[in-house]
Formats: structure tokens, C-alpha cells, sequence
């Protein structure tokens, strides 16, 4: 008889103790599939709201009164815009900041309103990563302006206003944020530039650490480090909650992927294991005869083995489907803002494929060792 | 000489405590005898029996079967030894629950039977009177059946010795009688049988008795 129709046939004969293991291991890949692909949403929203949170460090003149740059909002002090070059070309895998953008920022006037008018460069990502830019792309032509400079000068989306002599289009809905952008206009920089007469100049750089470390790890100090050592005519200011927040959230959400899926494993890995030894002992009459009948070790492990295998190869396919299924069905209402990108992952379905049947198989191992060195004279003499 | 046992004892240590099972067994078994094994309970029969079968090793003395050093085998040539010309029947029937009747009688097949071997196993069924119950089950036969079928497995590789620990023990006088008939046909054919038992259903076909108390043989 060929091992197969022997797992087939047992299989099919103690069908609970096959579906408990069948369960256990199901259990284990949908915990696998559905914490990696939420995981993955869960970063994205992660990344999207801190994102949204804005950018955390701001690059100033080493000669900025801090004084002066807490009062204004802004420092006085102009920067070479090669500056913003120099620090985008050190942008890889291997520093702690990345999404750079170069601003220059002034107070204006606009037809008697005070305002703030803000140019932002093009932003540079980290190559090789798959980053989207951060912020609003702002378009030619255009501005965008805060809700109380369009309350004062009567304009919305699509009108048009002119700052200094050139005309742009309003390209947003303004909506009221209770923070200085109501009364700020942003629009691109080299157009701010012109306006101000300040061509090639920048007076702040902005950027987000990567690092994910809270206050109390310092990561100023490797920020400002690493920073100085490109641009050391720049002073770091960190925006401390913002980054604390951004970092605590990050390392919740690994830490509760790092805790709750190894023992997730170690539970079905164990579940697995006592239905094993349930079916050794079950099945002791069995080994005995075979072993009578000269049948060796390795096709007795093979019986232990090989029906794990096949379960837990079954089990990938269920879990992998039941998993996918459940993020798909439930992750939207998790992760509303990234929601349209919650999608099945087939790479780590065939993973799971490879993988599970591995893994029951090893789950069983130490059965399937009992059952082959189990002494077949102590069943046969049990009449 | 087809067995040869010389001062085989086997000790089985429990608790802390040592029980001799086997005290310095010595006999010779010839081809084609058919030897009826008795003694009363815990006398050492069925030790004797796995001892023969290669299935325990003794804890002292020697045991041959046609005239190699069964213990001096490796592991997997006393499989092997075991597979082609020993054939077990025990009082448990030991049959695989979820295997057919045809698949129970080809486990004793070494490798994938050929057809051959399907037809042989069909043969044996047949005679056994258990042709119509090739696609069944063992739960569903009865006492005898199962025993049967037992024998039918223990005869598919046509075995040179059928080692029967007491087989008639959970059966009717009836079928139990069957059971042995089966057993006496293979001995006319040529074959060995060591028959443990506790009844007389064998008298009529065993030509020698071993009487083993307290695990030496006490009469022959």
C-alpha cells in the first residue's frame, strides 16, 4: 500500500482528530495572513497620518536667533538653495531622515491683510523605497490659500489673485485648520522667489526623522549628527511632540506584530503536537503490526509526517483564503484612510503554501519520533 | 534446524524490580513442525513468541533462524527476515481499522504489491470465505472474521513460520476451530507453526507441545 492511501484512509477514518489539526493549523496561517496583510495597512495608515501630522525637523541658518525664528514662525536668515541639493543627494536607505522640502517664508501684504506667504520646493524622497512625495503638489500658475485670506479677500477655488505683479489661480477649497495656514498663502517657490526677489534663496529646509525613537532613545542627537556632518551651516529643530507621537505609534503597532504572532505560532505549533501524540497513541496497535510485518522507521514517521504535511497544506490553502477574506472584509472599516489599498497579497498565500506543511511537519516531529521509537513487543503483548 | 533457541532469557525490568520472563529457554524447532506453546498466565509464551519473531531482544542466550544469529541482524535485515518468512497472528487480531479487508492482507506485502500479489491476497480471501467482504471494513466483521483475515495476512508472503499468539483466544469453539484448521493446512503444505494457547482446539494438530511455568520449559 502506498503511504498515501495509508494517510488518506486514516485521515478519513479518525476524521476529529484530522479536523482538530486541520483547525489548529488553519487558525495559525489566517492569523499569519490576516496580521500580515493588516500589518501592512497599518503601516500605510500609520505612515499617511503621521505624514498628515506634517513634517517634524526644520533645517535653519545656524545663525537663526531661536528667539527670533518661535516668534516669527519663521527665520530671517536666507540659505543658498544648493543647500537643499547637497542634503538631497545624501538621501538613502542609510540616514534617518527623508521627504525633504525647501521653503522660503515671509510676511506679506495683500491688499492691506497681513499674511504669510510660504514657497515650497519640489519634495526629494529616499530613491529605491516606493515614497510618495509628501504634502500638496502645487501646480504652476497656482496658489493655495488659508481660509481667513480667502474670508478677507472674498476668494475661493478657481479665482484668481495676484501677488506683487504676477497672477495665479486659487487651486483649493480654504478650509479653516486653527492654525497659522489660515492665514497663509502657499504656492511654489521659485514663484516666491521672484516675488520676494530672493532667486535662489531658501530660508528653511523640512523633513521628517525616520528613526521612530522616542524622546527619551534622543534621536536628536544621531539627527543632528548626521545632519551636521552634510550641512553644518544648519541648526536642527525637532519638532519633539509631533515626532514623539509619529515614533509611539510606530513601535505600538510593531510591538504588538512582534508579540502577538510568535505566540500565535507557539500555541498551534503545541496544539498540533498533542493532537500528534493523541494519534500515536491511537494508532499503537497499528505501528505494532507494522513494525511486525517489517515495515521500518522511516515509513512509520513518513505516516506521521507525511499526514501533517498533507494537513497542513490544506490548512494554507483554507487560511490563506479565510485570512485574505477577512482583511478584505474587515480592514476597510479598520484603516479608513489607506482603505482602497487593502488587497491580497498572493506572494505570501504561496508562502504559506510552502511554508505550513513545514511547519506541521515540524509540529509533529517529536510524535512522529515517539511513534518510531515506540517498542511494537509492548503493543503486541498488551492482549 | 529452523529455530534454534539456546539459553534464551529475556528480563523485564519494572518499578525498580526485575521479572524474569524467559529463564534460560533452550529447544530446537524443526521445518514443518506444528508446535503448541502452553502454561498458564505470565509463563512466558508470548515473550517467547515475540523473541522468535525478532520482535524482542532476549536479555541473554541465543536465537537462530535458519541458521543465522537473529539478534545479530541489523534492525532492517530482521525487518526484512520478518517480512518474507514470518508471518504473525495474534490473539487481537491487530488489523489497520481503516483499511478494507484487501488492504489489510497487503500490508504484509513488502513494496507496492503487483497484481501478482492482488490476486494472491483475492486467493486467500477466497479460501478464508471472506471474498464478499473484500471492500469492507474490519469493524464491521466479526470475531472469527477478523481472525481470519488475520491469517490471510499472515499468509500472503507465503511465510516459511506462522507465529500464532493465541489466536483462538477471543473466538467460539467454532471459529476457533476454523482458525486452526487454516493454521494445519499451511503446516501440510510445508510450513512451521508456533502456536501459543491456552485451549485444546490445536491437540488434534500440534505433533509436539512445549510447556513453559514461570518462563522455563518444564516439559516437551
Amino acid at each position: 500500500m502506498s503511504l498515501w492511501s495509508h494517510i488518506f484512509g486514516e485521515i478519513g477514518f479518525r476524521k476529529l482528530n484530522a479536523l482538530f489539526s486541520l483547525l489548529g493549523l488553519t487558525l495559525a496561517v489566517t492569523v499569519v495572513v490576516a496580521s500580515q496583510l493588516l500589518a501592512e495597512a497599518d503601516e500605510r495608515e500609520t505612515r499617511r497620518v503621521t505624514r498628515d501630522m506634517g513634517f517634524n525637523l526644520r533645517l535653519i541658518s545656524a545663525e537663526t536667533d531661536l528667539g527670533q525664528f518661535y516668534r516669527d514662525g519663521f527665520s530671517r536668515n536666507e540659505m543658498d538653495s544648493a543647500m537643499l541639493d547637497r542634503l538631497a543627494t545624501h538621501l538613502t536607505n542609510n540616514v534617518s531622515f527623508n521627504h525633504l522640502v525647501g521653503s522660503l517664508r515671509r510676511e506679506y501684504t495683500i491688499n492691506g491683510q497681513d499674511i504669510l506667504l510660504i514657497g515650497l520646493s519640489e519634495t526629494y524622497v529616499a530613491p529605491g523605497q516606493g515614497k510618495k512625495p509628501m504634502g500638496v503638489v502645487i501646480k504652476k500658475g497656482t496658489i493655495h490659500i488659508g481660509s481667513e485670506v480667502a474670508r478677507k479677500q472674498k476668494k475661493g477655488r478657481n479665482d484668481t489673485m495676484h501677488l506683487g505683479e504676477r497672477q495665479f489661480t486659487v487651486a483649493n477649497d480654504p478650509i479653516e485648520t486653527g492654525t497659522p495656514d489660515d492665514i497663509t498663502i502657499f504656492t511654489r517657490l521659485e514663484d516666491v522667489q521672484s516675488v520676494l526677489r530672493l532667486e535662489g534663496k531658501i530660508n528653511e529646509i523640512e523633513a521628517i526623522d525616520c528613526l521612530c525613537l522616542t524622546a527619551d532613545q534622543d534621536p536628536l542627537a544621531i539627527l543632528r549628527q548626521e545632519i551636521g556632518n552634510i550641512l553644518p551651516e544648519v541648526q536642527v529643530v525637532q519638532m519633539r511632540t509631533l515626532a514623539d507621537a509619529r515614533a509611539k505609534q510606530r513601535q505600538t503597532r510593531e510591538k504588538v506584530n512582534q508579540f502577538v504572532l510568535p505566540w500565535v505560532l507557539v500555541a498551534c505549533a503545541v496544539w498540533v503536537a498533542l493532537l500528534a501524540v493523541i494519534n500515536v497513541r491511537d494508532r499503537r496497535q497499528e505501528i505494532g503490526i507494522l513494525r511486525a510485518l517489517g515495515e521500518g522507521g522511516g515509513r512509520i514517521a513518513g505516516l506521521f509526517l507525511g499526514k501533517a504535511a498533507l494537513l497542513g497544506l490544506m490548512a494554507s490553502v483554507f487560511g490563506a483564503a479565510f485570512g485574505t477574506w477577512a482583511v478584505l472584509e474587515f480592514g476597510p472599516s479598520l484603516f479608513p484612510v489607506t482603505k482602497k489599498a487593502i488587497q491580497a497579497n498572493p506572494t505570501l498565500a504561496w508562502q504559506m503554501v510552502v511554508a505550513t506543511p513545514v511547519f506541521a511537519a515540524f509540529a509533529s516531529f517529536i510524535p512522529a519520533m515517539l511513534a518510531v521509537s515506540h517498542d511494537p513487543a509492548e503493543t503486541l503483548r498488551e492482549d | 534446524m529452523m529455530i534454534r533457541c539456546d539459553e534464551v532469557t529475556k528480563i523485564f525490568r519494572k518499578n525498580g524490580s526485575e521479572v524474569t520472563s524467559l529463564d534460560r529457554f533452550t529447544a530446537d524447532i524443526g521445518a514443518g513442525e506444528f508446535v503448541a506453546v502452553r502454561g498458564p498466565s505470565g509463563s512466558g509464551k508470548t515473550t517467547l513468541l515475540l523473541t522468535l519473531g525478532g520482535m524482542q531482544r532476549p536479555s541473554a542466550g541465543l536465537v537462530q533462524f535458519s541458521g543465522h544469529d537473529l539478534y545479530g541482524l541489523s534492525p532492517a535485515d530482521r525487518a526484512g527476515l520478518r517480512s518474507g518468512e514470518i508471518g504473525f497472528v495474534f490473539q487481537m487480531f491487530h488489523l489497520v481499522p481503516y483499511l478494507d479487508l484487501m488492504g489489510n492482507v497487503l500490508l504484509a506485502s513488502p513494496g507496492k504489491p503487483g497484481p501478482a500479489v492482488r490476486k494472491r491476497a483475492g486467493e486467500l480471501l477466497d479460501k478464508l470465505g471472506l471474498a464478499e467482504r473484500v471492500s469492507h471494513r474490519p469493524g464491521e466483521l466479526s470475531a472469527g472474521e477478523r481472525q481470519r483475515l488475520a491469517v490471510a495476512r499472515a499468509l500472503l508472503n507465503r511465510p516459511k513460520l506462522i507465529l500464532a499468539d493465541e489466536p483462538t483466544g477471543n473466538l467460539d469453539p467454532e471459529n476457533a476451530a476454523e482458525v486452526v484448521r487454516h493454521l494445519a493446512e499451511f503446516h501440510k503444505t510445508g510450513g512451521t507453526v508456533v502456536l501459543v494457547t491456552h485451549g485444546t482446539t490445536a491437540d488434534t494438530h500440534a505433533d509436539r507441545f512445549l510447556h513453559l511455568k514461570q518462563g522455563r520449559l518444564v516439559a516437551d
